[in-house]
C-alpha cells in the first residue's frame, strides 16, 4: 500500500504541471512566550500561496522571521493564529511528506551515509533490495558514488551536506524545506551544491522553500524570493525572478543585478538594521 | 604504532622508576620493613600466596564478584537511565529519589546489606551493584536526556515511528555517555568490592587484606594492593578499547 504511493510520488514528480506539494498561508503568526511573562512575535500575520514544484527563497536578516515561517510548515513550531495547509490539509505537526535539509546537517553520525539514506526508506514496506537500490541511485545523484560505506565523520562539510540532500529526497517528498543549508560551505563548494539542488529540483519537482541571508544565492535559486524585515518578522516584498537558468554568478545578466541592488537597497533601508 | 610503543616505554620507565626508589628506600635502612617490606619481600609473599593456592582462588572470586555486581548493576542502570530520561513518568518517580541514593557512599551499605543478604554472596552483589547501578544510571540519564533536538526532529521528518527514534537515534546518542558510565562504573565496581569483603568475607582481595591486618603482614598487604591496581588498569583499558570500537564515530 505504502510502496504504492511511494511510487505514486515519484510518477506524479515526473508529470509537468503536477499539483503536488502547494502550500496556502493564510494569516498565520507566530508568537513565543518570552521569559518574563513577554510575548515575542516572530511572524506577523503572514499570507502566501507556494504553487506546486515552485522554488521559492526567503532573504533577509536575523529575526526576520525566515527560519519560523519554514519551521511552521515543516510543523515544527504550532502556529499561533491563521492556518497553513498543505495540498488542502492543514499542517498540524511533523509530516513526513516534507522533507528537511538543516543547516548543521543532522546526520547521524553512528550510520554510514548508506545507512542514513536507508533511515528515510524504512518506514516503506517495499524489499530490501529495493531500499537498497533506491539509496545507491540516491547517492550516485549526488555524486557520492563509492562512498556509501563512509562515516560522516570522514566525508567533508560539502558532502555530508550532499548525504543529508540524498537521505531528504530519496523519498520524494511534496515539499522541500531548506533552512540555509549551504551556509557553512565556502563559496566553490556552495556553486557545486546549487548545481546538485536544482538538477534534483528539476528531476523531482518538489516544492521547495530555501532560507538564506544571502541574496545571490536567493536570486541564482529561486522562481520567487520573499525578502523579510524583523521586527516583527513579516514579508515586506516579494520578487519573480525571470531569468532562465543555469544562471550562472560570474555571469550576470542586467536583470540579475537590478534584482539584486534592489534587495540589497531593501535590506539596507532603516529600522532593517542588526546583522 | 609508534605512539603505542611510546606509551608503552613510558609505562615501563615510570614503574621500573618507582620500584628502584622504593629498593632504595628499603636498603637504606631508614624504614622498619615490617612495616614498609622491600620488593623482594613482596615477592616472596605473592609466590607463598601462590603455592598456598589463594593468590589464584581470591583473584578467581573477586573477579566474579565484581563481574556479577557490575552486570546486574549496569544492566539496570542502563535500562533505568534510558527509561528516567525518555519517559516522562518515570523521569517524575524516579529521579529526584535516585538523586538523593548518589551521596550515600557504598561501605555505608555493607552493615545494612549483610542484614539484608546474610555474609554470603548476596551482599556482595547487591553492594556493588548498587554502586555501579547509580554511576551507570546518571550518566545514561544526562546522555539520554541532552541529544541534539536536531536528531530528533531529523528523525521525526524522516517519518521514522517513536519504537525506531529510540534505539536508533536516542540509544546510539546517547552511547558516549553510556560508555563512560560503564568505564565508571568498572572502577567502582572494584572500590565497593573492596569495601563488601573488607567486613564479612571469608575469602577474596579484600577479605586477605584485612587477614594479613590482624599478624600483621605488610608484605602480603602489598601483594593485594598490588593486585587491585594492576587488576584495575587493564580492566579500565580493556573498556577504552570496547567504547573505542563501540562508539567508533566519536574519535573521527
Amino acid at each position: 500500500m505504502m510502496s504504492a504511493v511511494l511510487k505514486l510520488h515519484e510518477e506524479t514528480h515526473t508529470m509537468p504541471g503536477t499539483d503536488v506539494g502547494r502550500i496556502d498561508i493564510e494569516n498565520a503568526s507566530v508568537v513565543f512566550n518570552a521569559p518574563g511573562g513577554r510575548k515575542i512575535e516572530a511572524l506577523a500575520p503572514t499570507s502566501l500561496v507556494i504553487e506546486p514544484g515552485s522554488f521559492i527563497s526567503l532573504i533577509g536578516p536575523s529575526g526576520c522571521g525566515k527560519s519560523t515561517l519554514l519551521n511552521a510548515v515543516g510543523g515544527f513550531v504550532p502556529i499561533t493564529s491563521g492556518t497553513i495547509r498543505l495540498d488542502g490539509e492543514p499542517v498540524t505537526g511533523i509530516n513526513p511528506d516534507v522533507g528537511v535539509v538543516f543547516q548543521q546537517y543532522a546526520l547521524f553520525p553512528w550510520f554510514t551515509a548508506l545507512g542514513n539514506v536507508l533511515f528515510a526508506l524504512k518506514r516503506f514496506p517495499i524489499s530490501k533490495e529495493e531500499r537498497r537500490d533506491r539509496a545507491y541511485q540516491a547517492l550516485k545523484e549526488v555524486g557520492l558514488e563509492g562512498r556509501e560505506n563512509t562515516f560522516p565523520g570522514q566525508l567533508s562539510g560539502g558532502m555530508r551536506q550532499r548525504v543529508a540532500l540524498a537521505r531528504t529526497f530519496v523519498t520524494s517528498p511534496k515539499v522541500l524545506l531548506m533552512d540555509e543549508p549551504f551556509g557553512a560551505l565556502d563559496a566553490q563548494t556552495r556553486v557545486v551544491m546549487h548545481e546538485i539542488l536544482l538538477r534534483i529540483w528539476e528531476a523531482r519537482k518538489s516544492t521547495v522553500i530555501f532560507v538564506t541571508h544571502d541574496v545571490d544565492e536567493a536570486l541564482i535559486l529561486s522562481d520567487k524570493a520573499h525578502i523579510m524585515s524583523a521586527g516583527p518578522g513579516r514579508i515586506i516584498e516579494t520578487m519573480d525572478i525571470t531569468d532562465a537558468r543555469p544562471r550562472l554568478a560570474h555571469q550576470m545578466t542586467e536583470n540579475f543585478l537590478v534584482n539584486r541592488n534592489h534587495i540589497i537597497g531593501l535590506l539596507r533601508q532603516p529600522g532593517m538594521g542588526d546583522h | 604504532m609508534e605512539t603505542q610503543l611510546k606509551k608503552y616505554g613510558q609505562l615501563v620507565i615510570s614503574l621500573s622508576g618507582v620500584v628502584a626508589v622504593w629498593w632504595l628506600v628499603s636498603a637504606t635502612g631508614l624504614v622498619n620493613p615490617n612495616l614498609f617490606p622491600a620488593p623482594p619481600q613482596v615477592l616472596t609473599a605473592a609466590v607463598e600466596l601462590y603455592q598456598d593456592g589463594v593468590l589464584v582462588s581470591d583473584l578467581k572470586i573477586s573477579l566474579t564478584r565484581a563481574a556479577v555486581g557490575f552486570t546486574i548493576g549496569a544492566s539496570l542502570g542502563v535500562l533505568v537511565g534510558l527509561l528516567t530520561a525518555r519517559v516522562f513518568a518515570f523521569k517524575v518517580a524516579l529521579e529526584p529519589f535516585l538523586t538523593l541514593l548518589r551521596p550515600i557512599p557504598a561501605i555505608a551499605l555493607v552493615p545494612i546489606a549483610i542484614v539484608w543478604f546474610g555474609i554470603g554472596e548476596g551482599s556482595k552483589y547487591f553492594v556493588i551493584a548498587y554502586t555501579v547501578f547509580l554511576a551507570v544510571w546518571l550518566n545514561t540519564h544526562a546522555g539520554a536526556s541532552g541529544v541534539a533536538g536536531t536528531y530528533i526532529r531529523a528523525a521525526r521528518s524522516l517519518g521514522a515511528s517513536r519504537f525506531r527514534e529510540f534505539f536508533e537515534v536516542v540509544v546510539p546518542a546517547a552511547a558516549p555517555h553510556i560508555v563512560v558510565g560503564l568505564r565508571l562504573g568498572a572502577a567502582l565496581a572494584f572500590l565497593s568490592l573492596v569495601a563488601a569483603e573488607l567486613s564479612g568475607a571469608s575469602s577474596g582481595i579484600g577479605f586477605r587484606l584485612q587477614d594479613a591486618r590482624q599478624f600483621i603482614q605488610t608484605d602480603r598487604m602489598f601483594v593485594g594492593l598490588i593486585q587491585l591496581g594492576i587488576l584495575g588498569a587493564l580492566l579500565d583499558a580493556v573498556f577504552v578499547i570496547i567504547g573505542r570500537r563501540l562508539v567508533h564515530w566519536e574519535s573521527a
